[in-house]
């Protein structure tokens, strides 16, 4: 095979960040990112690999363009084509107002007003047979009118089009005639619930316009080299498939992040983990059981997007959040965080303590690592802004740093109870998987309060979703709603509708650049009990199983099942899998040298009100072997590990720090 | 000087609600039925042994004040043992109207009892007069099954007999056992988190939480109310009718604010009607909870503590203290937002920036039965519909929503037509119907049905007769319509109606707009 230069690139908010794989080798880089033109920090970052002798360059790149655009409304103007009497499908909603107590209402800007919504005649029934035809002239008709307003995108979502697209297809080729971008509602998601359904549509034909922009522009620049865009289900997909559908790239920030954990974690033999990454503003949990678990009940703003999305659970608690003492006289955390602008009291610009300052003023950040050592902070201003909270409660500044702490901890415990016992998953038997900026100053105490025994502190955790991207697979989901009670469809039925999804499957990985040998296919019931609302998705073992398999999953989930009661099946999921040239992560031969080599100087460090001398120790010096006990810290270039006492931490062959309680 | 630790209290904060959402995960997705599940219309609390609240997790507004009264009624009639769980429905003895349901398990703790946890989920039929068990009655015996506080759980042992009856007396006996079912996981669910949290945190500790709880939430009030100007301030306004009887019924309060206090007294709301728009004293209680809640500006935990800077005073016999054996089954979901339209509209001489106009004012409460000759079942399906919402200052009313004492989804329109033998024919908002105003109320909303087989419909509505108020010059919101459409001919109901609908019949439903704010713009 032929020398290739892999890079993935993970555009953030506050940094663009790479992982290059030349020659065998993997580096990494930081570059402020350029959020009016994300393209352009790419480009700067890469540039040197952009020369014509390079050898062939393949760019996979996690982009937060479509969730920008559509959390600040800036995508495209478009229409929506939906069945007469339900052009307000969109406004409405599903009727219900965002906050309980507040008596005046608050409503964000729609993606598009009422004069963007067309109703045309046409009626299907719930059992997709034709009720009315659709009717020709009046399409036409609309058609010339939506040209004739300059709309760069539309929507198409007709009510039970789940069950029959026929109407969907006419007018999805009048658009084509007429040069349209077009979204099709039973395209992008075959299934029942028309808000949803019309939701999801309308919010890709939204990102259309900026997606396909944005791509076109970074094609152009990146010349020759091959480009692929990750999407929030775990996989990549061709620009010519994200720039049909984009909506299938909003949220795939942090997806990266969990496929990094879910390779690392594996690799260096714990399969079962939670993965943490803590920020500045807000912490993401997910749980991975031997596989990385996805959901399709997520929203965006007001938006729900019924998509298979990793399963993450986010928390406004970051290193930022912002304590304050409220008027009923308790001390709060968070969800308001200092941003990177003004930032923690240290940074100098403010006085209001966050997580940060709590953290400095226990001596669990070294002021010589900040950020690499890169950035002043100044210790004495988190010290004032602590005691500006201290006095209203009556405490010393450092129990009030505890507690601060204490607090924040506790908000991002409630995450990850709602992933593992909420959903019926006992969290003691996981590893937690800490990154992020300030993930490794909490894990320790976090760990203990949740009773797990073993934390996992990656190497490369400041730039772990840039590295997920190179341990991702190419992946495309498809499904279609049936809505039938189990023991009333044929097994060759069932057969035939995966057959048909395969089939797509199979064209789409083909025309992605995947041979057959490197294709697979994954196969799902979404099920319930006759009656019920939510499905649980359940995967194709064997046709005869799939029931008991779903009782089973019932049970776990909710602690009870019905033998008795029909079983339905709402959708069938098909997921394909174009597997992707995935780097190798190797593991380094235990090194004899003693970690005193890595020590850099003494700190004092607070916990539970005492003083404890510790020592910090550089990370990039450890050795595949070292022990470190605690009380210690670990100093990475844009993160601290804070070991508490009886504990210690052994870093393994991979350069990840294992950390657990000693005896 | 303060006697506790603002950081203790923020941990027990976040443990306690912790508790109450958890219950609330289960309950959500183990129910059956569509009310439950995709209209969440349900919630769930923790009650110390006395059955005060102090954690509920925030869903309905109307079972907030009412959750408390339930499980002190259930104390009065049963003596708790370890493994029993209570349930009842009965309005004069713990209960709101008879669809809402509600369980309660005592917990105990080295065998004594300290902690109640329950929850109360709305039942898309509980037997009575029509499917859904919304009907238009004159007694309660008429409305559905009365349950009295009893164990349907008894040292563990399943009551089989009682749920049998129950369920022989419904019209989806399926849909009921589930809906229990899920009512009985959600309460194990909290009682198995609070043993936890004794264990790991010690009873006393966590009793004294309980308390100090409390006291924060009622600092909040207080806090709150000390800047409403002391003062006595009035309002009254009118309920259609109550179904059978076409006169309206008025409803009318005065609000005494006096430092951090506040007296609520109806003595000038009518008597009891004979149909079925009584609230009972847990609904009026609730819906002053609501308005009052709804004044503190910051993210309190519900409990208790509330109640506490209010005094509320309402005549037993009166329509918002109704005494058995009267009919209640639009007292929760009709009554209780017109009581909540009297006390913004007293208090908003008080808090012009604060206090809206009028909501849409009604549920528009739907309830469908019959029988499915395709899937060969009979059907009863309760839906209700929102409106437009009330303008307040720089702030114009949102359109087509839930307001005010509920905040349920609606029905997928597919899922509807997939399990129910109607179409839905259109579906959109009521143009012209929010008030005009400085600031223009919200649209009220246009659903309309079609019968596929002959259909028994009730209809619970209001605001056909008196509109939703503008305030401070705004325009009053458009009055709702009730229509239903008969061989192309078009007949206009009344608020509360029963009929039989033929296949091919429509109905359709126009909700009311909000009121406007301030004086529109010429």
């Amino acid at each position: 095979m032929k020398a290739q230069i892999r890079i993935g690139v993970d555009t953030g908010g506050t940094f663009t960040d790479f992982t290059i794989i030349s020659k065998g080798k993997i580096s990494t880089k930081k570059i402020p990112s350029t959020p009016d033109n994300p393209s352009q920090a790419i480009i700067q970052g890469i540039s040197e690999f952009l020369e014509t002798n390079q050898p062939p360059l393949q760019i996979i790149h996690g982009t937060t363009v479509a969730t920008n655009a559509l959390l600040e409304r800036k995508g495209g103007k478009i229409a929506l084509i939906t069945t007469k009497g339900f052009e307000d499908l969109l406004l409405i909603g599903r009727q219900v107002r965002r906050h309980l107590y507040r008596l005046k209402g608050q409503s964000p800007s729609p993606l598009l007003s009422r004069q963007q919504c067309f109703g045309i005649s046409e009626r299907i029934a719930s059992n997709g047979a034709i009720e009315s035809k659709i009717s020709l002239p009046e399409l036409e008709r609309l058609i010339k009118q939506i040209n004739q307003k300059k709309f760069q995108a539309v929507a198409v979502s007709l009510i039970n089009s789940y069950a029959n697209p026929h109407h969907e297809k006419i007018i999805h080729k009048e658009l084509k005639k007429a040069k349209l971008l077009a979204s099709i509602s039973s395209d992008i998601l075959p299934e029942h619930r028309e808000f949803e359904r019309t939701a999801l549509t309308a919010v890709n034909a939204y990102l259309m316009p900026v997606i396909s922009r944005y791509l076109k522009n970074l094609e152009a620049e990146l010349g020759k080299a091959k480009l692929y865009i990750m999407q929030s289900n775990e996989g990549y997909i061709s620009p010519a498939t994200a720039k049909a559908e984009p909506i299938r790239t909003a949220l795939s920030g942090p997806a990266g992040g969990v496929v990094a954990a879910f390779h690392i974690a594996k690799a260096a033999g714990y399969k079962n983990i939670i993965s943490f990454d803590m920020g500045g503003t807000s912490s993401d949990v997910s749980l991975l059981d031997n596989r990385i678990r996805r959901t399709n009940e997520i929203k965006i703003g007001e938006y729900p997007i019924r998509l298979p999305i990793i399963d993450i659970h986010t928390v406004g608690a970051g290193g930022g959040s912002l304590a304050h003492y409220d008027r009923g006289g308790s001390l709060r955390v968070g969800p308001q965080s200092a941003g990177a602008d003004p930032g923690p009291a240290c940074y100098g610009h403010s006085h209001i303590p966050t997580v940060t300052d709590a953290n400095v003023v226990l001596g669990r950040l070294s002021p010589d690592f900040f950020l690499g050592g890169n950035m002043t902070i100044f210790p004495e201003r988190s010290w004032q802004a602590l005691e500006t909270i201290s006095a209203k409660i009556g405490k010393t500044v450092l129990e009030t740093a505890e507690g601060i702490i204490a607090i924040a901890n506790a908000n991002m415990e409630k995450a990850i109870r709602v992933i593992s016992i909420e959903r019926g998953i006992d969290p003691r038997s996981f590893a937690l998987f800490s990154f992020g900026g300030a993930g490794g100053l909490h894990a320790a105490e976090m760990a203990a309060h949740l009773n797990i025994g073993r934390v996992i502190i990656p190497s490369h955790a400041g730039v772990l979703s840039a590295l997920g991207l190179l341990l991702a697979d190419s992946i495309k989901d498809y499904s279609r709603s049936l809505l039938k009670v189990s023991d009333k469809v044929k097994p060759d039925t069932i057969d035939k509708l995966f057959q048909a999804l395969i089939q797509k499957g199979l064209r789409e990985m083909q025309q992605e650049g995947f041979q057959d040998k490197d294709i697979r296919f994954m196969r799902y019931l979404d099920l319930r009990y006759l009656g019920q609302s939510y499905e649980i998705t359940i995967p194709m073992r064997k046709q005869s199983s799939i029931i008991s398999d779903f009782h089973k999953a019932h049970q776990k989930l909710y602690s009870y099942h019905h033998t008795q009661q029909p079983v339905e099946i709402v959708n069938i999921r098909v997921k394909a899998i174009g597997l992707g040239r995935k780097i190798k992560l190797r593991i380094l031969p235990e090194s004899h040298r003693s970690p005193d080599a890595a020590f850099f100087k003494w700190q004092d460090v607070y916990i539970h009100k005492r003083k404890h001398l510790s020592p910090i120790y550089i990370r990039a010096r450890l050795q595949p072997g070292n022990i470190i006990k605690g009380p210690a810290l670990i100093a990475d270039t844009e993160s601290t590990t804070f070991l508490p006492p009886a504990h210690k931490i052994q870093v393994d062959g991979y350069l990840n720090l294992i950390m657990e309680r000693s005896v | 000087m303060i006697d506790f630790d603002p950081i203790e209290l923020e941990l027990f904060k976040n443990i306690f609600i912790s508790i109450s959402e958890e219950m609330g995960a289960v309950l959500e997705r183990t129910s059956l039925s569509p009310n439950i599940k995709e209209r969440r219309d349900f919630s769930c609390a923790l009650f110390n042994r006395k059955g005060e609240t102090f954690a509920q997790g925030s869903h309905i507004p109307v079972h907030l004040g009412a959750m408390p009264l339930s499980v002190q009624a259930s104390l009065q009639a049963v003596d708790f043992e370890d493994g029993d769980l209570v349930i009842l429905n009965d309005p004069y003895r713990g209960g709101t109207h008879l669809p809402d349901i509600t369980c309660i398990s005592p917990v105990f703790i080295k065998g004594r009892l300290q902690f109640f946890v329950a929850n109360r989920a709305h039942h898309s039929d509980i037997g009575g007069m029509t499917p859904g068990s919304m009907p238009l009655a004159s007694e309660i015996f008429q409305e559905g099954v009365i349950i009295p506080p009893l164990k349907i759980i008894r040292r563990n042992q399943m009551n089989q007999d009682f749920l049998d009856l129950l369920l022989a007396n419904v019209r989806t006996p399926e849909e009921r056992r589930g809906d229990i079912q899920a009512q009985i996981a959600a309460n194990n669910k909290g009682k198995i988190r609070i043993l936890e949290a004794v264990d790991k945190l010690g009873l006393q500790n966590i009793l004294r939480h309980t308390r100090l709880i409390q006291n924060y939430t009622e600092r909040f009030l207080r806090d709150t109310i000390k800047h409403i100007p002391d003062g006595c301030y009035e309002f009254s306004d009118f309920m259609d009718d109550d179904g059978l009887n076409p006169e309206p019924v008025k409803i009318h309060v005065r609000i005494i604010i006096k430092e951090d206090e506040a007296s609520i007294d109806f003595s000038s709301s009518d008597a009891q009607v004979e149909g079925g728009v009584n609230a009972n004293f847990a609904v009026t209680c609730s819906a002053c909870l609501y308005v009052f809640r709804s004044l503190v500006e910051e993210d309190i935990p519900f409990n208790t503590g509330l109640m506490r800077p209010l005094t509320i005073k309402a005549p037993p016999g009166s329509v918002v203290n109704a005494v058995y054996p009267a009919a209640t089954a639009g007292g929760n979901v009709e009554t209780s937002q017109r009581i909540v339209d009297v006390l913004l509209g007293a208090l908003a001489p008080a808090l012009p920036q604060d206090i809206p106009a009028a909501s849409s004012g009604t549920m528009n409460n739907v309830t469908l039965g019959g029988f499915d000759p395709v899937r060969k079942i009979n059907f009863a399906y309760y839906e209700t519909i929102g409106g437009g919402m009330g303008a307040g200052q720089n702030a114009p009313g949102l359109d087509g929503v839930h307001t005010h004492m509920t905040n349920s989804l609606n029905t997928p329109l597919e899922a509807m037509e997939n399990y129910l033998p109607v179409k839905i024919q259109r579906y959109g908002l009521r143009r012209g119907s929010g008030g005009k105003g400085l600031f223009k109320g919200g649209e009220g909303i246009i659903r309309e049905y079609e019968f596929l087989v002959p259909t028994q419909v009730s209809i619970m509505s209001e605001r056909r007769r008196h509109a939703p108020y503008g305030i401070l010059g705004g325009k009053s919101g458009k009055i709702g319509r009730n229509l239903l459409i008969s061989q192309s001919k078009q007949k206009v109901l009344g608020s509360k109606v029963n009929f039989k609908a033929k296949p091919g019949d429509r109905l359709r439903i126009e909700t009311p707009g909000g009121g406007g704010y301030g004086p529109p713009e010429k």
